[in-house]
């Protein structure tokens, strides 16, 4: 780390590892339905030589990318920080390619909490914001740190920086 | 507020133009090129055309009787609507450049177009007027000017003691005959003579065939070299008349001025286009230079503003400083009219870990071009080896690439002020203010983490938004970069 500079110190919520995980099992399962019914029609119907290279070698690349996506939800959670004040946003993610954002308050449009099912049923909220000039999301927090984070960048927001 | 006006009557004139412009085509189609068809898809096609016309042209009238602007000391009304009525509010505030464009039409009529751009986004983002009388533009340009200018002296009373401002402009730039000579030979447009006549002969061609008829005074004309050196030096005579021309055309008639408030910017000799922005609306300024330019020491200077630099569907080059200007003028020229910047040429370099790393990072256009050259082996020009010959052409163009975005890139944070310079070939230098930064990015990937660097972005209120990145700087940089943009507190004032 870079022992010169403070970074943010907040941590997602520790559920999220398990939706992360359950969202990508339930990708790749669909990945290799399709995969394989490609490779059954490919057998059955006898496509062109070329095609049915392209799907065997389509199968090792996704094997590769399932045990990936399994992996990666523990690196996400363990690197991913978050920190707001009355004047920035920090953001900090990322382990092989590491990212540190610095948002000034003023500059922040719009915010809001976000749900899809799998988040529902661990009682989670992801965290969307809107600058002038790019979007930040913060994934997967506990649904009343959410909805008190959203406030409170909300409030932090109101105050208005003379634009010029 | 004054009254609540019309849009210039000729406006209506404009829009039937713009409408006859566009349906020339269809007509062209459905009456000439299909005269005597009798076929039901054209004889409906034909209905279709009158209806089409008759609607737009009732349209463009009620337009003109429906439509209806204000304006007070404060911002802009805008009513419209045939049926369903829509009223907007336009604060002056919110205003970011001004865009005026005199095409020939509108000058055959004395009138001109200005729009007012703001940085939203958006069919609305811009207040427009196509048509409108020259003294209005210049009224209504001149009134925002001086409100918005109210309005900031009523936010520091200390400013209120300086006695009134007089608008007078100071001109710093009108480019003399010399000037346009040397952009003509550094902008390369007499090239574009040749492609010009070549085209100009195969659509001869296509009508006359001539060519079967040409060959033979061809070979009557190759066969004496007189004929030949005539040809020849009328050809390279036309083709720099032609630059000049060309040249004078577009940047003939330029002016650069500014008053106390803001700057203007003229060009065009035909058409005339006219942009404006308030000092403190410039986002950025970047400054960028060509390898002809550096080599003839010219540079072109940018600036950067949120709101938009086209009008209609035209993309004006309208926010650059005179494009050819003396290298040394142009940073002279920068503090003359934008005192509130600071560039300065001592800037910190790479360090030498950051070329060997960018060296060595693998290249994809490389790798990809290569394994598909290994793949066909093409023979080019019967050399079987031609391969693994272009294979390490290649990769030494890369790498030299690679090698002067090395010793181009420059970096400093003087006080309030960033500065980036990069680019292999065409370089360019990029300068901002803190409090015009909206938003920072530092990343590190695993390799830069091991070898102790890092990339820093900047992002900036543009159309479109502008980031601008340098990769691998040290990685104190980056930390100092980082407490420095934290430093914004000290600038920003708050509402």
């Amino acid at each position: 780390m870079y022992p010169q500079m403070k970074g943010p110190q907040k941590r997602l919520s520790k559920d999220a590892v398990k939706v992360w995980i359950i969202n990508e099992t339930i990708m790749n399962v669909i990945g290799f339905l399709i995969l394989g019914i490609l490779l059954y029609l490919d057998f059955r119907f006898s496509w062109k030589e070329w095609i049915g290279w392209i799907i065997k070698g389509l199968i090792p690349i996704a094997v590769l990318g399932a045990v990936w996506s399994w992996i990666n939800p523990f690196l996400l959670y363990k690197n991913w920080r978050y920190d707001v004040d009355e004047e920035f946003l920090q953001l900090k993610s990322g382990v092989i390619n590491e990212r540190h954002q610095l948002v000034p308050m003023t500059k922040i449009q719009s915010v809001a909490t976000k749900q899809g099912p799998l988040l529902r049923k661990y009682g989670l909220c992801s965290v969307s914001i809107e600058t002038m000039g790019s979007s930040h999301t913060i994934p997967a927090l506990p649904k009343e740190i959410a909805i008190e984070l959203r406030n409170q960048i909300a409030h932090y927001a109101k105050i208005k920086e003379v634009e010029s | 507020m004054t009254k609540v006006k019309r849009y210039h009557p000729l406006l209506m004139l404009f829009d039937l133009w713009q409408l006859l412009k566009n349906i020339f085509f269809i007509f062209i189609f459905l009456f000439i090129i299909k005269a005597g068809s009798q076929s039901l898809f054209i004889t409906y096609g034909r209905l279709l055309f009158f209806i089409v016309c008759g609607v737009s042209f009732i349209y463009i009238i009620l337009k003109w009787v429906t439509h209806k602007y204000g304006l007070d000391d404060r911002c802009f009304y805008l009513y419209k609507g045939i049926l369903c009525k829509s009223e907007r509010t336009i604060p002056f505030s919110k205003i970011q450049n001004v865009n005026r464009h005199t095409s020939l039409f509108h000058r055959m009529f004395n009138v001109t177009s200005i729009s007012f751009e703001t940085g939203m986004t958006g069919e609305d983002a811009a207040v427009k007027y196509e048509v409108v009388s020259k003294k209005e533009a210049e009224r209504m340009e001149e009134f925002i000017a001086s409100a918005v200018h109210e309005e900031a002296m009523n936010l520091s009373l200390l400013e209120m003691a300086v006695e009134k401002v007089d608008s007078n402009r100071v001109i710093h730039f009108k480019p003399m005959k010399k000037d346009i000579l040397k952009a003509s030979f550094t902008s390369l447009s007499f090239l574009l003579f040749i492609p010009l006549l070549l085209s100009f002969y195969s659509k001869v061609d296509d009508i006359f065939h001539v060519v079967e008829q040409t060959k033979g005074i061809f070979f009557s004309i190759i066969g004496s070299w007189w004929i030949v050196t005539t040809i020849v030096i009328v050809l390279i005579m036309a083709s720099v008349g032609f630059g000049i021309a060309r040249t004078f055309l577009k940047y003939g008639k330029y002016e650069i001025s500014s008053d106390q408030d803001r700057i203007y910017i003229t060009k065009g000799v035909l058409d005339e286009t006219a942009f404006s922005i308030a000092k403190e609306k410039v986002q950025a300024i970047e400054i960028k230079q060509s390898i002809l330019k550096r080599l003839l020491g010219f540079a072109e200077v940018k600036l950067t503003s949120a709101g938009s630099l086209s009008l209609g569907e035209e993309k004006l080059e309208i926010n650059s400083l005179y494009p050819f200007l003396p290298d040394g003028r142009a940073y002279d020229m920068i503090s003359e009219i934008l005192p509130a910047y600071e560039v300065t040429q001592k800037m910190n370099r790479l360090p030498k870990k950051s070329l060997w790393f960018r060296v060595f990072s693998p290249s994809w256009i490389w790798m990809i071009s290569s394994a598909a050259l290994f793949y066909f082996k093409p023979a080019v020009l019967g050399i079987e080896q031609a391969w693994w010959i272009i294979s390490a052409a290649l990769l030494m163009v890369v790498v030299a690439a690679r090698w002067l975005d090395f010793l181009h890139t420059q970096y400093i944070l003087n006080d309030r002020f960033i500065q980036f310079k990069k680019g292999s070939l065409t370089t360019s230098l990029f300068v901002s203010k803190r409090d015009k930064v909206i938003e920072v990015k530092v990343t590190r990937n695993i390799f830069q983490k091991w070898l102790g660097l890092a990339s820093i972005e900047t992002i900036n209120r543009a159309k479109p938004i502008q980031h601008n990145e340098i990769v691998d700087v040290p990685v104190d940089f980056a930390v100092s970069f980082y407490k420095w943009y934290m430093g914004r507190r000290k600038e920003i004032e708050i509402e």
